[in-house]
Formats: structure tokens, sequence, C-alpha cells
């Protein structure tokens, strides 16, 4: 047991919450579509084409930072595709994800092979990582400060979107006409909000985070690209934004609990004999949960109202006299 | 006494489903009145009120708005004009709260960001301007279904509409909110407001409409003073038919009861009693026709009968055996047969063949399937059987029914709820839209099935058909029976006016009195 | 056939004829755009996948057999999307049949043929009742099946990782892989050197089972007719919601029973990373053979042959990376969603088709 407690360290928690990060940008993207009543489950595809073309920008152009932003134009752009070919020919969503998914993860490596020959993974030594950030008077804060400095440009700036998505949509009128549109498009279309091009931002929008995120693998973390590397992380920001009921800061405890499953199962592996696949499973499971819970709240409230309904029935025939017409 | 609004020769013809919406509609309301735009289920009237609103392009016609012609393309024009309407399904975002609903796109704010403080208070004022008060933090999923409507009606007011379209307004308020609903509208109508309110419930016309509207099939059929009408005449003008159609029938003994109805309750989706302790009787050998118009409970009571949905209260008794727990299938393996409402799209599949459309009811008997496995030679014979003995033209086993026409149509879903010979027909709106020949077809059978032996059920919003296929009429008036005529001695006017919420008692009135006249409220 | 069913073929087949065209146009585009010969590519890849060798290797064989999970996993979806449940759980339920069909491989002892049947019934059984909870679930709770499914997919890859990692692990191999299965589990090859055989076969029966069972049975007739119109099924009398688990408990059966005939016929032992997207993959084959088990099966050959002209044929001869392949698959599932992109070509051949007619009526 004792080895069990010491997996808990600091050195965890970083871990942990450097493993949540590309979830956690893909599910805020998703959190939005959803938000916006359009379901986007092609976030793997965009974290996979923001993986590679982020390294490939990094290459070329000889920038990391300048990969990352490229990486968010690509998924953004794909995010775009996604909205036009969705609203303009009314594709199903699942369908049209499927297909996205399935053509990015074969023709990033084919593109890579192209390229590069005839290799399962390619990478290149000039490709610099983006470097952790220490933030000067925040690192040397007993307990806290290593658990918050320390990590890289992108991990922060996850933060920052996901209070910033939090503003949007609660605090400013461009995120309560979005949030319109996803709980009553036609109440938000009779007063004149334009659903399309708010549907399309959103999913725009979320390309990007999900590209980002997809780069946070490849130039953040690994320094190259692989095929497949966002490896189910798409699906998996999906049951995040799922579990966290499609609100920021759900959101983001969310990718906390994927992110330190992750973690977690890898480290136990060493020390314990815990399975460590039984330990992601935590997380997945809950997701189930929370899907099942909110089925039955709903159930439950419509049964109440039709028991409340004919008691109520019961009880005014009870306490009414004969009844006079109008 | 000028014209707030004048739609001159409107037509809309919709593809989709093959129906005339608008046929050359001409329809004005004069500024600062209460107009109430009747008529049936599809009689066009909201359609027409859509492309008023803009929601809708017609086909032809003008608008002219104080005698300015207008080009409306999107809801913004009409609003723009001054026109704002309450749809009949909310436009509401549930979760949102009175406040963020009423000030939905048009929120205050410099930077984007907002301020619920400042939004309440101005929803405040605006309620209070026009005394009708909300709270502005309330909401709308916490709130009762008279108060979200006042929460539509304010959003439109907010948006300085001066002319108010309601469409079916009272479909869903109890009856106090209906009353409260009726001090609104004579409120604003006091404060120089035009309001039309479309409705299919005559009896709120004449308690605060100045003018009255009527539509029917598509067209216009006339518009009168309240003062100068009564909803006998309204009634007829609604639902009566330009032919009227005679069908034989001979007196025959009508036998056992085979449907009985014994105190029967179902409570509607919004909670509202949809039937109120309804009982009947209904005999072999016997049409009893459910008279009234349409919105007083009618669907309920056919799926409450037919086993589509449970009862809240009462007992159904089928050839003596109580049915309330018995599902749709066992109803009909008993000798239950449903000609519904909704040919297209309950009582037909219209994506699949003709045999797998005539068989859906008995599919699983010894005649059609053994072991599990369809006989498909039979039904296709049995398909053959039906098209032949109904004369369905461009019907054929093996093919898609979703070119033929609704006549055709109708005789599909008829050819196989009688082809079983049951011993209970439902018949509900059973010649809503049906050419003259293909009412004449339904009208015939189901008298012959009345001939044969079986009771009948028929619901039906059409009195010339009540009057013509009933033995015994029932009207149905706010879920209740109003009262029981029988149909040798009854006469239009009197179910005309039990229609209306009037009583058996109203009746003997009208007939002491020389000629009709309409009941005061 | 029939002028008229002529025609409503024509329509069925028409946007995935159309959508596949499209596709081999981007692979044309691709393919200039990498400077590779243009023709010879189309004519390597169609020779090779679906072709044979001079010297009798005919990998078109291979293509069979990696059509035969597809097949089946195709065979779920069009079940399950036929009586109303959009469900992809095709992959999970895949997953449980290859591990109860792994595990009772080596942990039981039976002769050939019966040993064979006792894991492909435990499979169907396992990835039936994998399938049932989805269904449960929509039907009691109203749970979104598409939701449900994607967990239940993730859940049960994790399981069967931890399976092939810990309880079921065979050796101490760096690659984790439970023990193979014995020999009298095998499913029989007829091809020395492929795996192609039973496995196929059984396939091919489960085509033609469920063709009979949509069209033929009571039980095929509830759950089309619940499918295609909700209300229709109520008025009917028929069991919509019987019907509907009914449906997800055979589509969990047949992607069950992938696994099975993956573990006995290919790989004879699960191990780590045992799925590679079946599922998904047999999803795509429904959704372009138009829901359809002769469009699955059809639909399943050409992807696999697609895929393997591209593996052997134009990476091998040409040296174009092989994930060209499943690039244009994906291309045509997308022109597919797309179809309306292609109503316009659609309406001009229907009026030609009606021009003749009123010819020869005239004529």
């Amino acid at each position: 047991m004792e080895g069990f407690f010491s997996v808990f360290t600091v050195e965890l928690l970083n871990s942990g919450i450097r493993l949540a990060t590309p979830i956690l940008l893909a599910a805020l993207g998703g959190a939005l579509c959803n938000q916006a009543g359009v379901l986007n489950l092609a976030l793997e595809s965009k974290m996979l084409l923001g993986a590679f073309v982020g390294i490939l920008a990094a290459f070329y152009l000889g920038n990391s930072y300048v990969g990352l932003l490229v990486a968010m134009a690509a998924g953004g752009l794909l995010g775009l595709l996604f909205a036009f070919l969705y609203h303009k020919y009314k594709v199903d969503l699942v369908i049209l994800a499927i297909a996205f998914n399935l053509i990015i993860v074969e023709l990033t490596v084919f593109v890579m092979r192209a390229l590069f020959g005839n290799v399962g993974s390619w990478s290149d030594p000039s490709i610099v990582r983006i470097p952790d950030i220490q933030i000067p008077i925040l690192h040397d804060i007993p307990f806290i400060g290593p658990i918050l400095s320390g990590y890289n440009i992108i991990v922060y700036f996850s933060w920052l979107v996901t209070i910033a998505m939090f503003i949007f949509l609660y605090k400013m009128r461009g995120g309560r006409h979005l949030r319109a549109v996803g709980e009553n498009k036609s109440a938000a279309e009779t007063v004149g909000i334009n659903a399309v091009l708010l549907q399309t931002l959103a999913l725009v929008i979320s390309g990007a985070l999900a590209g980002l995120g997809g780069a946070f693998l490849s130039i953040g973390h690994l320094k190259l690209f692989t095929r497949n590397m966002s490896n189910g992380r798409g699906w998996i920001a999906i049951a995040a934004a799922m579990f966290g009921v499609n609100h920021p800061i759900g959101v983001f405890l969310a990718s906390l609990f994927f992110g330190f499953a992750d973690a977690f199962s890898v480290r136990i592996q060493n020390v314990t004999d815990l399975p460590p696949n039984l330990v992601k499973l935590l997380p997945n499971v809950a997701t189930l949960l929370v899907l099942i819970i909110i089925a039955l709240r709903s159930k439950i409230a419509l049964s109440m109202a039709r028991r409340r309904f004919r008691s109520q029935l019961r009880a005014d025939e009870a306490a009414r006299p004969a009844e006079t017409s109008l | 006494m000028s014209l707030a609004i004048e739609m001159k020769g409107i037509t809309k013809f919709f593809a989709s489903t093959h129906v005339q919406a608008n046929d050359h509609v001409d329809f004005s309301v004069e500024s600062g009145e209460v107009h109430a735009l009747v008529g049936e289920n599809g009689a066009g009237k909201t359609t027409l009120m859509n492309i008023l609103y803009g929601l809708i392009r017609p086909d032809s016609g003008e608008i002219f708005i104080d005698s300015q012609k207008v080009d409306i393309n999107h809801p913004d024009d009409a609003i723009k004009h001054g026109i704002g309407m309450v749809h009949q399904h909310f436009k509401l975002v549930p979760s949102f709260t009175v406040a963020e609903n009423i000030l939905l796109g048009m929120e205050p704010t410099q930077t984007g960001f907002l301020n619920q403080q400042k939004e309440n208070m101005l929803v405040d004022q605006v309620a209070r301007k026009y005394n009708l008060l909300v709270d502005p933090s309330a909401r709308i999923q916490d709130l009762p279904v008279g108060m979200q409507q006042r929460v539509e009606i304010l959003k439109v007011l907010q948006r300085n509409a001066k002319i108010l379209v309601l469409d079916e307004p009272t479909a869903v308020l109890t009856p106090q909110e209906v009353n409260e609903l009726i001090t609104v509208i004579r409120g604003l109508s006091k404060l120089s407001y035009t309001i039309i309110f479309i409705t299919h419930k005559l009896i709120e016309v004449m308690s605060v409409a100045d003018r009255v509207s009527v539509m029917r099939g598509g067209r216009m059929i006339g518009t009168k003073k309240v003062s100068e009408t009564s909803i006998p005449e309204l009634a007829r003008m609604m639902v009566g038919r330009e032919v009227l159609l005679r069908v034989k029938k001979k007196d025959i003994e009508r036998g056992d009861v085979v449907l009985e109805a014994k105190d029967i309750s179902v409570v509607a989706v919004n909670g509202l009693p949809a039937i109120s302790h309804v009982s009947f009787q209904v005999h072999q050998g016997e049409i009893v026709a459910i008279a009234g118009v349409s919105g007083n409970g009618q669907t309920e009571l056919v799926e409450a009968i037919s086993g589509m949905n449970s009862l809240d209260g009462g007992e159904i008794i089928f050839k003596g055996k109580p049915v309330n727990q018995a599902s749709v299938g066992e109803r009909r393996n008993m000798g239950m047969a449903h000609i519904p409402e909704d040919r297209m799209v309950v009582g037909l599949n219209l994506q699949t063949t003709l045999d797998e459309n005539l068989i859906v009811s008995r599919y699983d008997h010894s005649e059609f399937s053994r072991y599990g496995f369809l006989l498909i030679k039979t039904i296709q014979e049995f398909a053959e059987k039906v098209v032949k003995a109904f004369s369905i033209s461009a019907a054929r086993p093996g093919e898609s029914i979703s070119m033929l026409s609704g006549g055709n149509l109708q005789k599909v879903v008829v050819g196989r709820e009688l082809s079983g010979n049951p011993s209970f027909v439902i018949a509900n709106q059973p010649t809503r839209g049906l050419d003259v020949g293909s009412i004449e077809f339904v009208h015939k059978t189901l008298i012959e099935e009345r001939d044969k032996g079986a009771g009948v059920l028929l619901v039906s919003v059409e009195l010339d058909e009540v009057m013509a296929l009933a033995d015994r009429i029932l009207v149905l008036y706010r879920g209740k029976i109003q009262g029981e005529l029988d149909a040798a001695t009854a006469t239009e006017e009197q179910v005309g006016i039990l229609m209306a919420g009037g009583t058996l008692d109203d009746l003997e009135m009208a007939e002491t009195k020389a000629g009709s006249r309409p009941i005061e409220r | 056939m029939t002028q008229n069913r002529l025609l409503k073929l024509l329509d069925t087949i028409m946007v995935p004829v159309l959508a596949m065209i499209s596709g081999l146009i981007v692979m044309g585009i691709l393919i200039i755009l990498i400077k590779k010969p243009l023709f010879e590519s189309y004519a390597i890849l169609f020779s090779t996948g679906f072709g044979c060798e001079k010297y009798g290797n005919c990998i078109f064989i291979t293509a069979l057999e990696r059509a035969t999970p597809l097949i089946f996993t195709g065979l779920s979806a069009v079940v399950a999307f036929r009586s109303g449940m959009f469900s992809i759980g095709q992959e999970g339920q895949y997953l449980v049949g290859a591990v109860a069909a792994a595990w009772l491989g080596y942990v039981i002892h039976l002769p050939p043929i019966l040993h064979p049947l006792l894991l492909m019934l435990a499979a169907m059984l396992a990835g039936a009742a994998y399938g049932w909870i989805p269904g449960i679930l929509r039907v009691k709770l109203g749970v979104n099946e598409l939701l449900a499914t994607i967990m239940l997919n993730s859940i049960a890859a994790l399981v069967t990782e931890h399976l092939v990692q810990f309880p079921m692990r065979a050796d101490k191999s760096t690659t984790a892989h439970s023990p193979v299965i014995d020999k009298t589990a095998y499913l029989t090859s007829f091809v020395p050197g492929s795996n192609w055989g039973m496995g196929f076969v059984i396939a091919v029966i489960a085509v033609i089972v469920v063709l009979l069972y949509l069209w033929r049975t009571k039980a095929g007739y509830e759950q089309r007719m619940a499918g295609q119109s909700k209300l229709f099924a109520l008025y009917g009398g028929i069991p919509s919601d019987k019907s509907a688990i009914r449906a997800m408990l055979i589509s969990g059966a047949l992607a069950g029973l992938a696994g099975a005939v993956e573990v006995m016929g290919v790989h004879h032992r699960i191990m780590t990373g045992f799925s590679t997207g079946l599922g998904f993959d047999g999803l795509t084959a429904a959704i372009l053979g138009q829901i359809h088990p002769i469009g699955v099966f059809i639909v399943a050959i050409l992807f696999s042959g697609l895929k393997l002209g591209a593996q052997l044929g134009l990476q091998l001869q040409l040296e174009i990376p092989r994930e060209l392949g499943g690039t244009i698959i994906g291309f045509i599932i997308l022109f597919v969603a797309a179809g309306k992109l292609y109503e316009d070509s659609i309406v001009r051949v229907r009026n030609w088709f009606a021009r003749r007619n009123s010819h020869s009526l005239k004529g």
C-alpha cells in the first residue's frame, strides 16, 4: 500500500495537467459546438491535422511558435469546411465526422511519406520543442508553485481559453446568442440571430483549438509526427465535453480527470499491481454514468409531472361542485 | 377607419405536400380592432399569417401596411413595419430567464458584455407599462404556460410592434388563463394596438373580437362583424361543404354494446385535462358520431380508445372485457380497427410498399406468417384482393405507395382496416382532404360496415358528415360530452349550439323562441 | 427486371457510383501532385487488388479475406440502422466477441467443428450482450445511443487491452498477446498461405441470413417499420421497443462474430492493439452500401481490394504511399454523404428515362 501512495507526487500532478491539455483544448471546442447545437465528432481529425501541419510548419519555417499558429489555422480551416458541407449540403454530422477522421488519418501519413520517404514517423533535429516556462514569483511559492509553474505556453493558453470561453458564453451577448441557437434554433432565428454564422464560428474555433491540441502533441511534447498520433484523444475530448455538461469549468475538470487517469495509470504500473488500463476506465465509465443520469433526470421529471397532474385532476373533481357551463 | 393591414390575392402552394395552402386570399384588418381569423386545421390561416410575418414568401399577392405597399421577405421586415407575432409553439429558450428571452437579439450593451441588472430593470419597465407583470429573473422552464405567453407578448411589444398576431393563443391555456389573456387583449386594444388572433375556438371569438374572418380549404370564405353573426353560423362557414352529400341509410336494429367508455379522463402533455369524465357506449350495428370543433379532446379520446395512449382515469370496456392495460396490438386482435386522422404520417408508412402497409395490423396472424417467416405470396394475393375490392388505382403489390393521391391512400387505409371484418371501427376525420368521389366512397363503406353489424365511432368536425352518417350524435366540448342527440331528430342548429358550448337547456330555449339566436355569454 | 425495378435499382446505386468515380478522380489529382504516372497507377491499383499475378498468387483472395470482418460489422450496422438505432458500437461489440473467442479458444478443449462452433456462439452471445446495453438504455431511459456506444467502445477497448496485458497474457514478450487458441478452433483456410477460408463462407451465409431476416421474417418487418415510422408502428400495433432491443442484440451478435472470425481464422489469439478500427470500417461499408446487406458485401470487397491494391501495388511497384487507399475511401464516404452534390446529374438521368418511357408509349 505504501507503494500506492508514493505515486501521488507533484510530478504526477504536472504530468496529469500536461496530459489533460490536448484533451482540454479539443473538449472546449467540442463543448462550444454542443452549446451551439452542432455535434462535432470530428475533433480527432482536427487534432491530427494540427499535429501534422504544426510540426511541418515548425520545420519549414524554422519557428515552432509559428508552427502552433499554422496548426490552429489548419484546424480552423477544416472546421470551416465541415461547417460548409453541413450547412450547404445538409450532410449528416456523424457520417461527415467519420469521413473527415478517416481522410485525415490516412492523408497525413500519405503526405508524410510522399515528402520524406517510406517512414513510420518523422522528426527532425532542427525542430525546437516548445519550451517550458517558469513563472518568476509563482514558481517559488511552496506547494502551489511547482504545480502551477513550469508548463509550456500551450498549457497556460488552454487555461486562458477556459476562462475566456466561460466569460464569452455566460457574460457576453455573442455567447448568449450562441446558447440560444443551440437550445432553440427557431427562437433565435425569429429574433434575427444568424444561426448559421454562429454554428460556423463554433466549428471554426473548435477546429483551431483541436488543431492546437494536436500541435501540443507533436511540437510541444514528442517532437515528431507518427501515424494516428492523436490516438483517440479526439474521442476522449468528446467524452470530456459530455462529462463536463458542455460548461467550460466542467470541461476543465473533466479533462483533468481524464488526464490524471492517464498519468496515474502509467505510474501505477511500476509501483503496484493495480491494472493501469482499468484506471483509465474510470473516467469513461463515469461519462457513461453521466449520460444515464441526465437521461434519468428528464424521464423522472416527465413522469412526475404526469403523476402530479393526475392527482390534481382527482383533487379538482373532489373539490368542485356540479359543473356549470360557461 | 383606416386599414392597418391589407393582403390582396395571396396565393401559396406547397409542392412538398401538394397543398394549396392559400388560394387568392384577400384579408384586411382595421386599425385598432381585434380581428379573429378562424378556420379548421389546414384551412390556411397560419400560412397566411406566416406570409404576413415574412416567414414564408407567397407565390403571388400584395401586402399593404397603413395603405403603403410593402415587401416582407423576412421577419426583420415585418418587425420594422410594426408587426409582431406570438407563435403557437413559443419561441422561447427554456433555460434562459424572462428578461433574457424578452431582450434576446436586442440586449443593451456597448462592449458586448451583458448587464443582467440593467436587463431586469428594462423588462420591469416594459411590464409595468403594459400592466403585464412578470418576474424578470424567473426561468422560462419554471413558469406556467400562461406566464410564458405573457413573456412572448412582452417580447413583441418590446420591439415596438403596433400590430400583434397571436397564433392559437388559447390552445394551451387554462380557463383562468384564457380570461386573463382576454383582459390583456382588451387592454391593448384600448391602447390602439391592432390585434389579429388565429383560432378555431369560436367562444373566444365571440367574447373578444370585433370582426371575424373565416377561412376554409385555403380560401377566404367571408368576414363578419361579431355583433352580426353567431357561433352556429361561424361553425357552418368553417366546416361546411359546398356539395351536400346524402347517403342512403337504412334503419337497422342495433345489437349489444361493443365498446363502452366509462368515466374516462386523459391528461394532455401540458398537464391540462384533455378528456374529463367522458362516458358513452357504441353498439353493434350503429354509427355513433363524436361531433365538435377540433381541439376539444378528439385526438386524446381516439388515442385512449385505440390504445395509443394510456388513460388517467376511468375504464374502457371492449366486447365486455376491460382493456385499459391492453396494447394496441391486443385491441386490434380483439377486433378493433382504426382509421386515423393523419393517413400519411400515422396510417401509412410511405417509405415502403403497398403490401407492407396492408399487413401492419395482422402480420403475425397465421394467415400471413408461419414459424416467424412472412408468407410473401399470400400477402401479395391479399394486396391484389384489396386493390380490386376497393378500386385503388395506381397501386400494385411490391411497389411504393408514396405517389398515390390522397383519395387512394385513404382507400389503402380503409381497405386494410376493414378487410379484417372488425367488430368496431374508429373513423377519425376519415374524409379530411379528400375529393368528392373518395368522400362518397368512405361514407358508403362506413355504412356498409354498420349494416354488417360493426360498431362505428365516427369522430368528425364536418357537420354534414355527422348529420349524414350518424345514428346518434355526441358533442365533445372542452373534453366533456356536452350533449347527446338522436340523429333522426337532431338539427344542425342544435348540434352547432352544443359544439359552441351551449347545453341542452339552451337548446330548449332556442327551440321555444322563433328563429335561431346566438347564446349570450 | 421490370422498367420500374431497374429504375429503383439505378436510383439506389447512382450516388455511390458517382461518389466512387469522384473518389477516383481525387486519387488522380493526388497522384499527379506527387508526380507519379497517372494511368499506370489506376491500372496497377485495380489489377493488383482485384486480380491475380502470373505465378498464381491471387491478391484478390486476400481482398476477400480482409473484407470478411468488414462484412460482419457492416451487417451489424445495417441491422441497427434499419431499426432506427443509430448505433456505432460495432467496434466495442467486435472486441467483446474477439475476447470471448480467444479465451474459450485456449481455456476449453473440444474436437474440431465443435470448438469453432462454440467459439462463434460465445462470441455472438458476448456481442449481443454488449449490444443490448445501449439498446436498453435507449428504450428505457432515453439515453442517446450514439453517445452511449461511443463510450462503450472506449470502455471495451480499455478492458480488452487490460485483459491482453495481464490476466490473459501468454508470455513476457514485448508485444502482449493471449495464448494461441487450440488448433481445433482454427477456421480452415482454402488456399495455403492465405487466411481466406471458412470465415468468408460464414460471412456470405451471414449476408443471406440478414437479407432473409430483414425482408422475409416477422421480426425483420417489425424493426423496419419501427425504424421508418415510429408513429405508424405504434398505430399498427408493432412492439417498437421490443423490436429495437432485438435489433441491437442481433447487431451486437454480428459484430461479435466478426471478432471471433478474426481470431479463429487469422490471428488465432488477441494481442495488444487488436482493434484497428474494423468496427468503423464496417460502419462505412454500410453507409456506402446504402444500408443494404448486398451493398455491404460489394462495398466491403471493393474497399479491401482498393486498400490492398494501394498497399501491394501502388506502394510496392510505384512507391506511392499506401495510405492513398484509405484516403480515397474516406473521400468516397464524404461524397456519398454529400449526395446532394449529384442531384443535378441524377435528375438529368431520371428525365432521360422518363422521356424514353413516354416515347415508347407513343411509339
